[in-house]
């Protein structure tokens, strides 16, 4: 692997005495689309926010491009889980999708007709223009968490990490995000997402992260997504993922027999 | 001119904590001005003590800071102890009040605080300290304190409005692109402590919390815009206000009260008008 663009070593992260994610180390590879996938409460969100300074590991650290944080953060976007902040608050798409140049501009700068253009440019490329003087409390699930990616668009980072994007999504947004995705890709950009779908990952992802609280596995998608360790993830639910499997061999997905 | 006193002081502490409260109400934090109006007992006190006088600016420091130090237990309980937020303001606000308590019973016998002006406030005696600005125009003391107050405090959200936007809006969001979310919090801690220790000195606590919790409200009935609502809830604290004033004088009864009913009154208004606005659109779009 060239450098790696996200390494962990040794994350720790404790809720009290429970550990949210234990002990976890991977490095993930430059240009690629990688899903974190686990069991509810196996820590994928947790990892993300460590990653992303929302929370402090209580052991070990990461790095980013092999450096702090705090040094390549302008490089890095994050979309949180869209059920996180009130969507009731008085504020509009454009209102929301600005943030993402908050930080860029100075908080105590206007913004300029430049963030202006970028703002609206990735509206566009979620397909939200038309809703731009829309109240956030009155947007369906898809299109909140559209208004999310293009915030995130909207800091033009090198970097995306996204936390359950396709959560209670309707179709349409699921397809526009898997071609936003693809679209990024092919400019570069490096995408890490939190996915609970296991019939979707291999279509949409390359790389793979599998965890419950410790790490799993982590490789490119064809070599970590097989029965033996999608059982060592999801553990006790092994009907799910038997009936998954199941699926997949329908579908006459190149997966070992059990 | 004493009406005209009266309602300007009301006035000015109905914008300042319009303002304060819009951001409260947002954050789901509007009780901690009332946390922080109780907990001031105990740095009352020692300014009082350490100053050896009642004059306004010690009183004042005192209080603030120990309304700042409220504002800090509370929020050391939430994210550190993982305490439930409206807990936290409980457990630290009556602490510190009955320390207050303690400390003014034992060793204060002759200091100058009286429980019922805590609770009501004085607004109708707030003529009676007046002070020269320009020639004949007069202004009462408490009127020129608050006057202050509410220029620091616009000025503040005027600079810190992105900051303060950002943080209440989505807080795990601002962590990630680097906001220091601790200080735009203790930034309007502090802003919310000065306006409250301020205010209830001239109004009470009681008026304080309606004019916190009741404008920003109302306003956040009526718009989707946060900017709006700051300066519609600024409106209809000067409007209550004004009503206010006029009912209690006619029915010769407390000021502070009878704003904060009119604040109640017109909250119910505002409520039902938006509620029947919104079913009427239903059964059309139906």
């Amino acid at each position: 692997m060239k450098t790696p663009i996200i390494e962990a070593h040794n994350l720790t992260v404790l809720y009290g005495r429970k550990p949210a994610i234990w002990n976890v180390d991977f490095k993930l590879p430059e240009g690629q689309v990688i899903g974190i996938m686990g069991p509810n409460g196996s820590g994928k969100s947790t990892l993300l926010k460590a990653i992303m300074g929302v929370i402090n590991p209580t052991t070990g650290y990461t790095k980013l491009y092999d450096q702090e944080l705090e040094k390549v953060r302008h490089k890095v976007s994050y979309v949180p889980q869209r059920q996180e902040i009130d969507w009731d608050f008085p504020a509009s798409v454009w209102d929301v999708v600005s943030m993402g140049r908050f930080h860029i501009r100075g908080l105590f700068k206007r913004l300029t007709s430049e963030d202006n253009d970028i703002i609206k440019e990735s509206l566009e490329k979620v397909n939200m223009l038309g809703f731009a003087k829309r109240q956030i409390s009155q947007l369906s699930g898809g299109q909140q968490q559209r208004v999310f990616l293009a915030r995130a668009l909207a800091q033009q980072g090198e970097l995306f990490l996204m936390d359950e994007p396709f959560a209670g999504v309707d179709v349409a947004t699921e397809e526009l995000i898997v071609d936003l995705l693809k679209d990024m890709k092919s400019k570069g950009k490096t995408l890490v997402i939190v996915h609970h779908d296991l019939h979707t990952a291999q279509s949409y992802f390359d790389h793979l992260v599998l965890m419950n609280t410790r790490l799993v596995a982590c490789g490119k998608t064809s070599d970590v997504f097989t029965d033996q360790i999608l059982t060592d993830t999801y553990g006790g639910k092994l009907t799910t993922i038997a009936k998954i499997s199941q699926e997949l061999e329908n579908k006459e997905f190149p997966i070992r027999h059990r | 001119m004493n009406d005209f006193y009266i309602i300007l002081t009301a006035c000015l502490v109905a914008i300042n904590c319009a303002i304060m409260g819009s951001f409260l109400v947002m954050r789901k934090m509007v009780m901690i001005g009332d946390a922080i109006s109780h907990a001031v007992l105990p740095g009352i006190f020692f300014a009082y003590i350490f100053s050896g006088s009642t004059s306004s600016l010690p009183i004042l420091i005192g209080a603030a800071s120990s309304g700042i130090l409220a504002t800090i237990i509370i929020e050391w309980l939430t994210h550190k102890a993982k305490l439930q937020s409206d807990a936290s303001i409980g457990i630290s606000y009556t602490l510190l009040f009955a320390i207050g308590i303690i400390l003014i019973s034992k060793f204060g016998a002759n200091a100058d605080i009286d429980q019922q002006c805590v609770l009501y406030g004085e607004l109708e005696y707030v003529p009676l300290w007046l002070e020269p600005i320009i020639g004949n125009f007069y202004l009462p003391k408490q009127t020129i304190i608050l006057l202050i107050v509410s220029v620091i405090v616009l000025f503040a959200v005027i600079w810190g409005y992105k900051g303060l936007l950002i943080t209440t809006f989505d807080e795990n969001y601002s962590l990630s692109i680097g906001i220091g979310v601790g200080f735009w919090h203790y930034f309007l801690m502090s802003g919310v402590s000065l306006t409250t220790v301020v205010s209830f000195e001239s109004v009470g606590a009681i008026l304080v919390i309606a004019f916190l919790s009741g404008p920003p409200a109302i306003a956040y009935l009526l718009t989707g815009n946060f900017k709006k609502m700051l300066v519609l809830s600024c409106a209809f604290g000067i409007l209550c206000s004004i009503i206010g004033y006029y009912l209690a004088k006619s029915l010769d009864v407390s000021v502070a009260g009878s704003i904060s009913v009119v604040i109640g009154g017109v909250f119910a208004i505002v409520f039902t008008a938006t509620t029947l606005r919104k079913s009427k659109i239903d059964v059309i779009s139906n």
